[in-house]
């Protein structure tokens, strides 16, 4: 086979060369070509939007004056603090599969069932608390590491693997309490430990804001955080410029699964007991945290800063909320929304990123 | 600066379409500066410039991606203004669009392709009358030389094909338009990540199209495939119409010299073999995929351009010395030491990179910084407990950026803000700063301008004579012979020829090459 080449007439080529522009010319256009100066006070803007957000919500909650009151005091700003240590682990614990362009739908079951498990050890078996912290790590990590190698081994789709999971203990949760609320021989130490402080702010909050550091310094400050998101990125280059791609998409599920799983202990300790709830309603303030996250700090991305920011919007905008006097089922309208907005919005940052180039 | 002048070869009653007074801008910059262009009808009209010359834009424009800032269009006699032009209108206009990323479903049946596209013949208003759809399909199909079930999925076509499915598909209304309006075809890159013989049976039927009256705009960054179909240039510099050749067979270099602005001399590399007797990589009895026992030697400074059609395992070899694809036997070693890689990570220890074919899909971090891009090879080079240096990174990425001619804003600007030509840059520059000492390049200029590819050639070129031993895994002859000091053709699975670079032409080359398949061809039908 050959290409068909149309002789064409020499006589009849007609040039018209218009414009002749020097080297140096044309090479001062093409590189004052890419972005101008955009990303100076805009991207500033973008990056502390969420924080202005949530500063401004605090100063119209403590404006209010059937709110103000109570909602600035030390003993509100503590009781929401405490109030909300699971769904900032779980937000922290989502952060990771969610880098990689996964998503761990089991996080709130795998809390919910590492708190009744640890109740029920205390409960049923006296087991000392030093165990319970043991088991509770490790269930969490066991959990996700059956959705790592789900998903990464067997290639399952993460959304429908964690979801199966998540089912899966909720079930057992439901089995093993019969509905119950597990309440006796929790122990003490554990219960007087959320209710104490340092610095001013409970213990629980500065465990998770230990939890934070760590998991920030991991991410962006270790060449295994900068994997993820090359992962999140693009799998196939993140192989090709070898990364243990499938290892680390594991390892954030065995991440998660453990930070999850030391949650639902602190979430017994600041309870006192262990409900036979399923953990539902801890993964979606989580989740819209985590995404409200992606709008700040490093925009466009799952980030551990953002995220922090997000639980902190999303838990003392609900605290406001319920202080005015506005119905309690508030709080699930407003973090359905939030989640909306939030996941249109970091979408929408995504697409532009994209259509830049 | 002052406007593109009118184009007075161009008469007003022979122009299929038209543009005139093209003016876009991004920001603060002009990506099209009263850019015009005239297309005859029954022609193929080849849009040629290098990066940021603006063709991309006018396309997209016409495409309504982008909305003009100035701008007419004149389409068979109507007048469109390109300031409010949308995609109905492009259709409305007769204008349709086979873009470098086929856009078709690839799981999917071609006749599902088609349907998903004008609409599923129903019945009843219910049940897809799926006979009908195909023996409309198969009808289309065949008009354009496509003689395949439409049943076929799109996978399971060979390239070439699936480019004229894509354009099958997108003047499938060709017929049914009663006015006898004609369509005009755009193709944007549509060879870009085609192999040479593919894209040479690809762009024998977009000229037999032609011949049979149909208007076809042509975008290609190949000099040489362009110069054979093509029967018009027109040739955008910085956002503006340089030059209109009418019914003109210009050389290449002609043709780059317009696009550059300067003359073209300067840009051809001067080919200067650096290689040293000493031994780099060694492949003995390569088992892999479709290789079936290949030996190959590669010298400290040399560049082995690796030849082969489609399908003879030019990417295997590549993929098994990088470890990506475990060989069944044979072995392989480099700088005298056993090279068995478990993993990519394995034979980036020994030495080893590789610039993979697909950059968008198998290199790219699309999202992330040039910096990220370039530091992911050595991401443990900067990290000490105190976290990732990020100032010496910035550093690095900095010195490679001007190093490696890459044009962009800076470390910190997102990958895809730089064109296709630097992007493919920056790639290189992941690779070279861990001085490799065998770098592998599969079609290592896909996609790229030609004033980039000639970077990226010096660059190969540098990189050899600082002692890597160089493998060019390419489909283009010309590049090839450009770059190569030896050229090792591979057929049936094993290296076929050993040839010396410097005593071939690109006919030479590629002769030898499609000798292979008749050979083969002749074998079948014993």
């Amino acid at each position: 086979m050959s290409i068909t080449n149309e002789p064409v007439t020499q006589e009849a080529a007609a040039m018209t060369n218009t414009e002749q522009s020097t080297p140096a010319e044309s090479a001062a256009t093409s590189t004052g070509r890419h972005r101008p100066s955009s990303h100076s006070f805009l991207g500033f803007a973008e990056r502390y939007a969420l924080l202005g957000l949530f500063v401004l919500i605090c100063i119209v909650f403590t404006l209010n004056p059937t709110s103000g009151d109570v909602f600035a005091s030390m003993n509100n700003v503590n009781a929401v603090l405490r109030g909300q240590t699971a769904v900032a682990m779980i937000a922290l614990a989502a952060v990771f599969p969610l880098v990689t362009g996964n998503i761990d739908f089991s996080l709130g079951a795998t809390c919910a069932s590492s708190m009744v498990l640890s109740a029920g050890l205390m409960s049923n078996h006296g087991t000392p608390l030093l165990v319970c912290v043991v088991v509770c790590v490790a269930f969490g990590a066991l959990v996700g590491l059956f959705n790592g190698v789900m998903v990464t081994r067997f290639r399952l789709d993460p959304f429908v693997t964690t979801l199966g999971v998540a089912t899966l203990l909720g079930g057992v949760i439901q089995w093993y309490t019969g509905g119950q609320t597990i309440y006796q021989g929790i122990s003490t130490t554990l219960t007087d430990f959320s209710y104490s402080k340092i610095a001013g702010l409970p213990q629980v909050t500065a465990i998770v804001v230990v939890i934070a550091v760590v998991a920030w310094y991991l991410l962006a400050q270790t060449p295994f955080g900068r994997s993820l998101y090359a992962i999140g990125s693009n799998p196939e280059s993140a192989k090709l410029v070898g990364l243990p791609v499938r290892r680390n998409v594991m390892l954030t599920f065995v991440l998660g699964g453990t930070i999850a799983g030391a949650a639902g202990l602190l979430r017994l300790a600041v309870q006192g007991s262990a409900t036979s709830d399923s953990g539902t309603s801890l993964l979606f303030p989580a989740l819209a945290a985590v995404f409200l996250g992606a709008t700040a700090i490093r925009p466009g991305f799952f980030n551990v800063v953002g995220t922090m920011i997000g639980v902190l919007f999303v838990s003392f905008s609900v605290s406001g909320l319920t202080l005015s006097g506005v119905d309690s089922a508030v709080q699930y309208v407003f973090n359905g929304a939030a989640l909306l907005v939030a996941v249109g919005f970091s979408t929408y940052l995504g697409i532009r990123r994209r259509a830049r180039g | 600066m002052t406007a593109a002048p009118d184009l007075p070869t161009v008469t007003e009653g022979a122009t299929a379409l038209s543009i005139s007074g093209l003016t876009k801008r991004f920001g603060a910059t002009l990506a099209l500066d009263e850019a015009s262009l005239a297309v005859r009808p029954g022609t193929v009209h080849a849009l040629l410039g290098g990066n940021g010359s603006g063709k991309s834009t006018s396309i997209k424009v016409l495409a309504a991606v982008h909305q003009a800032d100035a701008g007419q269009l004149t389409v068979g006699g109507r007048e469109y203004d390109l300031r409010s032009f949308d995609s109905v209108d492009a259709r409305a206009a007769g204008l349709r669009f086979v873009h470098q990323d086929l856009g078709l479903f690839d799981g999917l049946s071609i006749a599902e392709n088609f349907a998903l596209d004008a609409g599923f013949p129903l019945q009843a208003g219910t049940r897809i009358r799926w006979a009908h759809l195909h023996e409309r399909v198969t009808s289309v199909l065949d008009s354009y030389e496509l003689h395949v079930d439409p049943r076929t999925p799109i996978n399971e076509l060979r390239p070439a094909d699936r480019t004229m499915v894509a354009i099958a598909r997108a003047l499938q209304d060709a017929d049914t338009s009663a006015d006898g309006e004609s369509l005009i075809l755009v193709l944007d890159e549509p060879t870009a990540s085609l192999a040479q013989h593919e894209s040479a049976l690809l762009l024998a039927r977009i000229r037999r199209l032609a011949d049979q009256g149909q208007t076809v705009v042509l975008v290609s960054h190949r000099m040489s495939e362009v110069l054979s179909v093509a029967d018009d240039f027109t040739i955008f510099r910085d956002g503006r119409t340089v030059a209109t050749l009418v019914d003109a067979s210009p050389t290449e270099d002609e043709l780059v010299e317009l696009m550059a602005g300067r003359a073209v001399d300067a840009l051809r590399p001067v080919a200067a073999s650096s290689a040293a007797d000493e031994l780099r990589l060694e492949v003995r009895g390569l088992v892999s995929g479709p290789l079936a026992g290949i030996d190959l030697q590669a010298r400290r400074g040399e560049i082995v351009g690796v030849a082969g059609l489609v399908g003879s395992g030019r990417s295997s070899l590549l993929r098994t010395i990088f470890g990506d694809l475990s060989p069944r036997a044979g072995t392989m070693s480099i700088n005298g030491r056993p090279h068995v890689p478990r993993d990519v990570a394995g034979a980036m220890r020994d030495g080893v990179a590789l610039v993979p074919e697909d950059r968008g899909r198998e290199a790219a971090f699309a999202d992330l910084t040039i910096a990220d891009n370039l530091s992911m090879t050595r991401l443990r080079t900067y990290w000490s407990w105190r976290g990732m240096n990020a100032r010496a990174e910035q550093d690095v990425s900095r010195r490679l950026i001007s190093d490696f001619r890459v044009k962009a804003s800076g470390p910190a600007a997102p990958f895809t803000s730089m064109s296709g030509g630097n992007q493919q840059k920056v790639i290189l520059a992941r690779w070279l700063q861990r001085d490799p000492a065998v770098l592998l390049l599969d079609e290592p200029t896909q996609g790229v301008d030609v004033m980039s590819r000639v970077d990226i050639y010096r660059t190969v070129r540098e990189a050899a004579r600082r002692g890597t031993a160089v493998l060019v895994a390419s489909s283009d002859a010309s590049e090839l012979l450009a770059l190569c000091d030896r050229i090792v053709i591979i057929r049936e699975g094993r290296v076929d020829e050993d040839l010396d670079a410097e005593t071939l032409d690109p006919d030479d080359l590629t002769r030898k090459l499609l000798r292979a398949t008749s050979v083969r061809q002749e074998d079948e039908t014993a």
